[in-house]
């Protein structure tokens, strides 16, 4: 039964994956992430990891998505734009390296890992155990985090607020 | 049975769609979106070991790379908008004053 989720999931991830890279529209690229992680969570979940299932749905289906939705809604980007000769030729270079790059990790993938079968521990990542180590151990890196958001929001207000003043002098 | 090896190679191919995705799109959301996918391929590996080694900090990692991934996008995003007002395109190739 996991076996069947976890082929049914990573089949929909690499697919949906494919899709955010291949997609022409902009829209359809962050409609495709969302189904990648609603997947991803779907993984998560398979492997126990409950937390950081539900948190990955929480901060990227319910937050980061929409960012994207509306910066794409914001710049009315529908047409594809058109291809020279020259970006072709990147573009044919960029397929070459990412698939050299996939045989490369599956073949040292499966050489690093073919002696030693590890089985799955009882690990079980709820909120209990997960928030018991972050409020303990990690409480430093924690608090920095939360440090690193209100920096974030302070540049964020800071390039509109500048976008603003030159929109008004100009 | 499915073991350790199948998510990491799954990580893995995920992680070369997205450096796939980054080289070939010419769009700076694009470019964006196909780094979530990287950062997404390299949550899956680290929920994968902190599985099959029996350790939480793994799960943790995640927890602040999902944090952290959150503060890149809002001022990614800031940056893209800023960029499509001062020269009206999020083409990366357009961008070119400091080439010379």
């Amino acid at each position: 039964m996991t076996s069947f989720f976890f082929y049914f999931f990573a089949t929909v991830l690499i697919l949906s994956g494919l899709a955010v890279v291949l997609a022409r529209n902009p829209l359809y690229n962050v409609l495709s992430l969302v189904v990648a992680i609603f997947s991803l969570s779907s993984l998560f979940m398979l492997m126990e990891a409950f937390f950081v299932g539900v948190f990955l749905l929480l901060v990227y289906a319910g937050a980061v998505l929409v960012f994207f939705l509306f910066v794409v809604m914001l710049l009315n980007l529908n047409s594809p734009p058109t291809i020279t000769a020259q970006q072709g030729r990147f573009r044919v270079w960029g397929w070459l390296l990412g698939l050299l790059l996939t045989c490369e990790f599956v073949l040292t993938i499966q050489s690093f890992l073919k002696a030693q079968a590890l089985e799955p521990s009882t690990v079980r990542g709820t909120i209990e155990t997960i928030g018991r180590i972050l409020f303990t151990e990690y409480l430093l890196p924690f608090e920095l985090t939360s440090f690193l958001l209100l920096i974030a929001i302070f540049g964020i207000v800071s390039l509109a607020k500048g976008a603003l003043n030159t929109g008004a002098s100009s | 049975m499915i073991g350790l090896t199948h998510y990491i190679v799954l990580s893995g191919i995920l992680f070369a769609i997205g450096v796939t995705g980054v080289m070939t799109s010419r769009s700076v959301l694009k470019i964006l979106i196909s780094l979530e996918l990287l950062l997404a391929a390299s949550n899956l590996s680290f929920v994968a070991f902190s599985r099959f080694n029996g350790d939480y900090t793994g799960q943790l990692i995640v927890f602040f790379v999902i944090l952290v991934a959150a503060a890149e996008v809002a001022v990614g995003l800031a940056i893209v908008v800023l960029m499509y007002r001062n020269f009206s395109t999020i083409q990366a190739d357009d961008l070119k004053d400091l080439k010379w």
